[in-house]
C-alpha cells in the first residue's frame, strides 16, 4: 500500500475521531478538525471554480484565438472572441471590491445582477414546476369507479381522498384572513394534523439520514483498522482519548448552575 | 408503580453523552457481525427500477453525480447500482455523466473505477465523462437548450466535437433517461424544474434521507418516475438487481440504530408527562 494512502487514511480517521470527540465536549480536536474542513472546503471551491468556470469559459472567450489581444496572449478553449464577456469581468472584478470601504458600493451592481438572473431563472421553473403541475396532480380521481376504493401500494380512491382533503386542509391553515374558529377552525385543525404528521416523516427521514451517514464513517473507520492501513484507527483512537484525558483533566469542564 | 416511574425519570434525564454512546453501539456492532434483514422494496424503488428496465434499447443515458463525500454512503450505492443495472441489460446503451456538484467529479471516477472493474468499459465507446460546471440551474438549463454551450470540452479536457459517442447529441431531448444522484441544491428539484419538464425526458433520482419528504411530492405528480429514499432506497435497489453491496450491509445497523433512537424517544417522552404529573399533583 503506498505511503500516501496510508497517510491519506490516517489523517480521515484523525478528522473523523476529531469531529466525533465534540461529542464528550468542545475540544482542541474538534476545532483542528473543524477549522481543515471549511479551510480545504473552501479553498478547493475556489480552485475548482477558477479552473472549470472563468479560465476556460471567460478567459477562453476574452483571449480566444480571433481576438484582438492574440499578440499579447491566446487561450485556445474552443470559444470564439465574445467581448461582451467583459461585461461579467467587470461585475466580478466590482464584487471584490466590497473589501475597501470606500468603494464597496460598487459591489451592488454584481450583487443585483445575479440576484435579478436567478430570480427570473426561478420564476418560471418554480411557477411551472412546483405550482401548475402540483396544483394538476392534485386533481386526484375520486369518481369515475376505476380504481379499488382501497390498495396498499398504488393507487386507491381512500388515497386520493386522504390527499384531497389533506391538502385543501393544509392549505386552509395557511388561510390568516378569517378566524379559525367553528367549523371552519376544526377544518383547519386537521390540516395542522397532516402538516405536524409531514414533519415527523421529515424528522424520521432526518434521523436515517444521519445514522446513513455515521454507518459510512463506521465502516471506513473499521477498514482503516486493518494491518494493511497500520491499525490506523486504534492509533489515533488511542491518541486522541490520552491526550483528550490529559486536556480535560488540566481543563475541567463547568457545570452552569 | 413508582419504582418504575422513578426508573423512567431516571432514563429521562440520562446523560446524554451515554445515549451517544449506545447509539453508536447499536451502528458499529452489527457492521462488525453482519446480521442479514429481509428487504422488501417499496414502490417508489420499485418505479425507478421499472423506469431504468424500460428504457429503450441503444439508448443514451445521462447520470448526474451531485453529491459529494459527505453523502456518499447514501447516494454511491445508489448511482453505482443504476450503472450496473443499465449495463448489466447488455442493450447497447451508452452512459454520459455530468456533474453539478465540484466534488461530483470525484465521485463519478471513483463509481467508473469501480464499475470498470466488473464491466470493462470503454470509454468515448462506452461512456462519456463530461465533468463538473459551476452554475446550478443554469447549468441543466443550459444542457436542456444547448448542451455544446456549456460543455466544449468533457473532464478528460478532449473537445466533444471528436468524441464519436456526442454525435447527435445537442441537448437534453437527445437522451432518452436521466438519473440523477443528488445530496440538495444543486439536484433534484433543479432536474425537475429546467430539465425534465420542459424537455418530457423520464428522470428518476436517488436522494439522501432528508429531501426524500420535499422530492416525494413530485414522484406522485409522475415528473419523478419513482425515487431512491437514502440508504434504505439504495439497499432496495441492490435487492432489486440481485447484486448485494455496501447498502444492504448497513441495513441492520440501519434499523438497530432506529430502534435505539425510538427508545429513548419513548423514555423521554415518558419521563417527561410522569415529572410534569407530578409537578402538577405537589
Amino acid at each position: 500500500m503506498p505511503f500516501s494512502t496510508i497517510l491519506g487514511a490516517w489523517i480521515a480517521v484523525f478528522l473523523t475521531l476529531g469531529i466525533f470527540s465534540y461529542l464528550y465536549r468542545d475540544n482542541p480536536f474538534y476545532k483542528i478538525a473543524e477549522h481543515i474542513f471549511v479551510g480545504v472546503s473552501a479553498a478547493y471551491w475556489a480552485a475548482t471554480f477558477y479552473w472549470t468556470q472563468i479560465y476556460p469559459n471567460l478567459f477562453g472567450r476574452l483571449f480566444a484565438v480571433d481576438s484582438p489581444f492574440a499578440s499579447m496572449y491566446v487561450l485556445d478553449k474552443g470559444h470564439e472572441y465574445n467581448g461582451l464577456y467583459f461585461f461579467p469581468l467587470l461585475l466580478g472584478i466590482m464584487m471584490l471590491l466590497s473589501i475597501f470601504k470606500q468603494i464597496n458600493w460598487m459591489a451592488r451592481w454584481g450583487i443585483a445582477y445575479t440576484v435579478g438572473i436567478a430570480a427570473g431563472l426561478k420564476t418560471f421553473g418554480y411557477l411551472s414546476s412546483n405550482v401548475i403541475s402540483q396544483i394538476k396532480s392534485t386533481a386526484v380521481d375520486l369518481f369515475s369507479g376505476s380504481l379499488p376504493f382501497f390498495a396498499m401500494p398504488g393507487d386507491s380512491i381512500f388515497n386520493n381522498i386522504v390527499i384531497f382533503i389533506g391538502t385543501i386542509s393544509a392549505l386552509m391553515y395557511f388561510y390568516f384572513s378569517r378566524e379559525q374558529s367553528g367549523l371552519y377552525g376544526r377544518f383547519t385543525r386537521l390540516g395542522i394534523y397532516f402538516l405536524m404528521i409531514s414533519f415527523g416523516a421529515s424528522f424520521g427521514f432526518a434521523v436515517m439520514g444521519r445514522i446513513s451517514l455515521l454507518i459510512g464513517r463506521f465502516n471506513d473507520l473499521i477498514l482503516f483498522s486493518n494491518p494493511s492501513y497500520n491499525y490506523g484507527t486504534f492509533w489515533m483512537l488511542g491518541l486522541i482519548i490520552v491526550v483528550l484525558g490529559y486536556w480535560s483533566f488540566q481543563n475541567p469542564e463547568i457545570k452552569e448552575g | 408503580m413508582r419504582f418504575l416511574e422513578d426508573i423512567i425519570v431516571k432514563f429521562g434525564s440520562v446523560d446524554r453523552r451515554v445515549i451517544f454512546v449506545l447509539i453508536g453501539l447499536a451502528v458499529l456492532v452489527p457492521l462488525l457481525n453482519p446480521i442479514d434483514l429481509a428487504i422488501r422494496p417499496t414502490p417508489s424503488s420499485q418505479r425507478v427500477y421499472d423506469a431504468v428496465d424500460s428504457i429503450p434499447d441503444n439508448s443514451k443515458v445521462l447520470i448526474s453525480f451531485d453529491y459529494g463525500p459527505s453523502t456518499k454512503p447514501e447516494i454511491h450505492p445508489m448511482t453505482l447500482g443504476v450503472m450496473r443495472h443499465i449495463l448489466s441489460q447488455d442493450r447497447g446503451h451508452k452512459i454520459y455523466i455530468t456533474c453539478l456538484w465540484p466534488d461530483g467529479l470525484y465521485m463519478a471516477k471513483d463509481a467508473l473505477k469501480i464499475i470498470n472493474e466488473e464491466y470493462d468499459l470503454v470509454e468515448y465507446e462506452d461512456y462519456v465523462l463530461l465533468g463538473f460546471r459551476p452554475g446550478n440551474e443554469a447549468v441543466v438549463k443550459g444542457l436542456a437548450s444547448d448542451l455544446r454551450k456549456v460543455f466544449t470540452v468533457d473532464a478528460a479536457q478532449k473537445s466533444i466535437n471528436e468524441i464519436p459517442m456526442m454525435e447527435g447529441v445537442n441537448n437534453l431531448n437527445d437522451f432518452q433517461f436521466i438519473f440523477t444522484g443528488s445530496a440538495g441544491y444543486p439536484g433534484t428539484f433543479e432536474w425537475v424544474q429546467y430539465g425534465a419538464d420542459p424537455t418530457g425526458v423520464p428522470l428518476s433520482s436517488g436522494t439522501t434521507s432528508i429531501q426524500v419528504n420535499e422530492v416525494m411530492p413530485y414522484v406522485q405528480s409522475g415528473q419523478l418516475q419513482g425515487i431512491l429514499a437514502g440508504m434504505p432506497g439504495a439497499a432496495e435497489y441492490e435487492k432489486l438487481i440481485d447484486t448485494p453491496g455496501i447498502a444492504i450491509q448497513g441495513m441492520a445497523a440501519q434499523s438497530y440504530g432506529h430502534v435505539v433512537i425510538v427508545l429513548f424517544i419513548i423514555l423521554g417522552n415518558l419521563a417527561y408527562f410522569i415529572t410534569e404529573r407530578r409537578e402538577r399533583k405537589y
